[in-house]
């Protein structure tokens, strides 16, 4: 019989975040937990009644994390729409876009949000174990984690012309050419960015070497997987078939991102605003997935450059090559994508067709509907629309990745809370834990607004009377 | 490179600079929040109101995230306060941060003098802007003073309109930046 709730909540001026509710037995252990999230599924209807070439454009606005995602998977949509496939250079160019994206996001999230907790420590003094803190343990390596998001902020930006709503990727291509100079430029940085992604990736295994009881009882549980795939099944993230495989490895479904109707649906719950993805074959809750790095690793079999996939191979190798089960190694799995960004680079740069001026495809076939697929940092993203004769449009559907991993995301913190609190005195560290099970799967809580002041943790502790047994306030003041 | 940009702009229309060989930038009016949720992005309104007020007209939807109003100030706008954020507030004397808030801060135009403490946000990539002060001096070893100016927002729809109280208290926001910039000193005053 659950007896207490415990109560995590960041506190924002509006709806859009999570909070986390644990809810105790009379014996001082775990009954279950859960993760709440608030969607904004409110920005489907405010894109109705836009025009199609407009969506690249407003829909980066969703989120100022990743909104080259949006920004891509929008003009992928846009494509489709008008029928109007893009040349192979402005292919080129939306996916160097794109691995900027992945190195800035994947570079700040293991150095700034999951580098704290691994460098410092879980129980480390919450007044420290922050991004500060890590600046002041390690203040070069510091430095080069901001110099590595810099690095691919920079990708964007050069393409992009803008840092606010960049206005590259259009329906039927990309506006932008590339200079040799501005190659020349990305190509200047590429080797300390891939140093410091070597650094990363040797800094997490010493840590899984050190950590191995907290990684293999720290929300480890079966989930099908799902990522984007090129032909042999060989990682990709800006354009290939959609993989799914089951908690054992054996492969699903292998279909074009744009049929997703027919292998995904979604599921409600009373407590969660966002829904729960499933493949609807297996039904809910059996046919839940996982994605994101861990899925994406987990669902390909090669990498397309080297030391990425060298690295594969060790990920591989963690359990067999059976898929990785456990949430704390989606931070290696973020690394690894980040060495194949970096890597794809020099890749997609030494093309010669990156430098074309033939960017636009402007022999349209109109449709009228389209579906837009990418590899979002966090997971797959999908930009669903139906337009009217005029490319208006009249109905948006998002499936964003943070969405896709909703289920995982609860069940991580259930998973946690059960492993790790029990007695009736909740320490910090212990519910930093908790916390940590949702940051490894980096969702997107934050998108389109933002908050003045801190966002405090509350979590109270509430007997079988109602009396609050214990408050825990962990926030800077 | 925007940076580096507004950089050479700065020097370029300072024919004397402050330091030899480097131009020290002075004032930054750092907006932040989202124009597409109504009041979320009053900060966006606010600048374009400060810019109006030095005859410079910033668009209505904001383009690039920097403009120069004067050779001792700049403005930057940004959907939310980031790492790399922190480069740049280093650059700078003195930085006033805009932004809005709900009914959580008590009053309706809020004036805070501000801090370098880093604040941590357990679920998002959330910075705030004594957060970005604190990475400022820890990084680039520069921590500006500072300050937050944020209005009450009343609406935060998906839609570009303000709510009027919010437009209102914009306006107050516009008077008392530009009377902090008009008391800050000699400095400005040779600038402007």
């Amino acid at each position: 019989m659950a007896t207490q709730k415990i109560t995590i909540e960041p506190v924002t001026r509006i709806e859009g975040h999570a909070k986390v509710t644990i809810h105790m037995k009379e014996d001082g252990n775990v009954d279950h937990a859960y993760l709440h999230v608030n969607e904004f599924r409110g920005f489907e209807k405010f894109c109705e009644g836009r025009m199609v070439f407009e969506m690249p454009n407003i829909t980066p606005r969703i989120c100022g994390i990743c909104p080259v995602s949006h920004h891509l998977a929008a003009a992928k949509a846009g494509d489709e729409v008008y029928g109007a496939p893009p040349p192979r250079p402005a292919r080129l160019l939306r996916e160097l876009m794109h691995m900027g994206q992945v190195i800035q996001s994947h570079g700040m999230h293991f150095f700034e949000l999951a580098g704290p907790d691994l460098l410092l420590g879980f129980d480390a003094d919450p007044a420290i174990r922050n991004v500060v803190g890590l600046i002041q343990a390690n203040p070069d390596l510091a430095l080069k984690a901001v110099n590595l998001r810099k690095y691919g902020q920079e990708i964007i930006h050069i393409l992009g012309g803008r840092r606010i709503h960049p206005v590259f990727a259009v329906p039927g291509g990309v506006n932008k050419a590339l200079t040799p100079e501005e190659r020349d430029l990305i190509l200047a940085g590429y080797h300390k960015a891939l140093d410091t992604v070597k650094v990363g990736i040797q800094i997490m295994k010493g840590w899984a070497e050190a950590n191995q009881e907290d990684i293999n009882k720290f929300a480890v549980f079966p989930t099908g997987y799902l990522g984007m795939v090129k032909p042999g099944n060989t990682l990709e993230l800006y354009d290939g078939d959609i993989r799914l495989i089951d908690a054992a490895g054996k492969q699903m479904e292998l279909f074009d991102g744009r049929t997703y109707l027919d292998y995904i649906a979604e599921h409600v719950e009373d407590w969660s605003y966002l829904k729960f993805p499933y493949y609807k074959k297996m039904g809910f809750p059996q046919g839940v997935y996982r994605v994101g790095p861990l899925g994406r690793l987990n669902v390909s079999d090669r990498m397309a450059t080297p030391l990425a996939d060298a690295e594969l191979k060790a990920f591989k190798a963690i359990n067999g090559g059976k898929p990785v089960e456990n949430t704390l190694y989606y931070h290696y799995a973020r690394l690894i994508e980040a060495l194949y960004a970096v890597e794809n680079v020099a890749v997609l740069l030494d093309d010669p067709d990156v430098l074309s001026t033939d960017l636009l495809n402007t022999r349209h076939d109109y449709r009228g509907e389209g579906v837009g697929v990418i590899e979002a940092p966090r997971g797959t993203l999908w930009h669903h629309y139906f337009a009217n004769e005029n490319g208006q449009l009249e109905r948006v559907n998002l499936i964003v990745a943070t969405g896709n991993n909703n289920w995982a995301m609860s069940k991580a913190v259930d998973s946690v809370a059960k492993t790790y609190i029990n007695g009736q005195v909740i320490r910090e560290g212990l519910l930093n834990r908790v916390e940590a099970a949702v940051r490894a799967y980096d969702p997107c809580l934050s998108c389109s607004t933002h908050a003045v002041g801190q966002m405090p943790i509350v979590i109270e502790m509430v007997d079988a009377q109602g009396s609050l047994t214990q408050t825990i306030s962990r926030c800077a003041d | 490179m925007d940076f580096d940009r507004v950089r050479a702009e700065l020097e370029a229309a300072n024919p004397d600079p402050i330091e030899t060989g480097h131009i020290r930038m002075k004032l930054l009016l750092f907006g932040y929040g989202n124009i597409d949720r109504q009041d979320d992005g009053v900060a966006w309104h606010i600048l374009r109101g400060v810019a109006e007020h030095y005859q410079v007209m910033l668009p209505t939807v904001p383009e690039e995230s920097n403009c120069v109003l004067s050779p001792a100030i700049t403005t930057t706008f940004a959907l939310q306060l980031t790492p790399e954020s922190a480069e740049w507030v280093a650059e700078f004397e003195e930085v006033i941060f805009i932004d809005a808030h709900t009914g959580s801060v008590a009053d309706p135009l809020h004036v805070e003098e501000l801090n370098a403490n880093f604040q941590t946000s357990p679920f998002t990539h959330h910075l705030t802007p004594q957060s970005c002060l604190a990475l400022a001096g820890s990084l680039y070893g520069k921590t500006p003073k500072a300050t937050l100016i944020s209005v009450r927002g009343y609406e935060f729809g998906f839609a570009q309109n303000q709510s009027k109280q919010t437009e209102d208290l914009a306006r107050q926001a516009v008077r008392v930046i530009i009377s902090k910039i008009d008391q800050a000193g000699d400095f400005f005053a040779r600038h402007l």
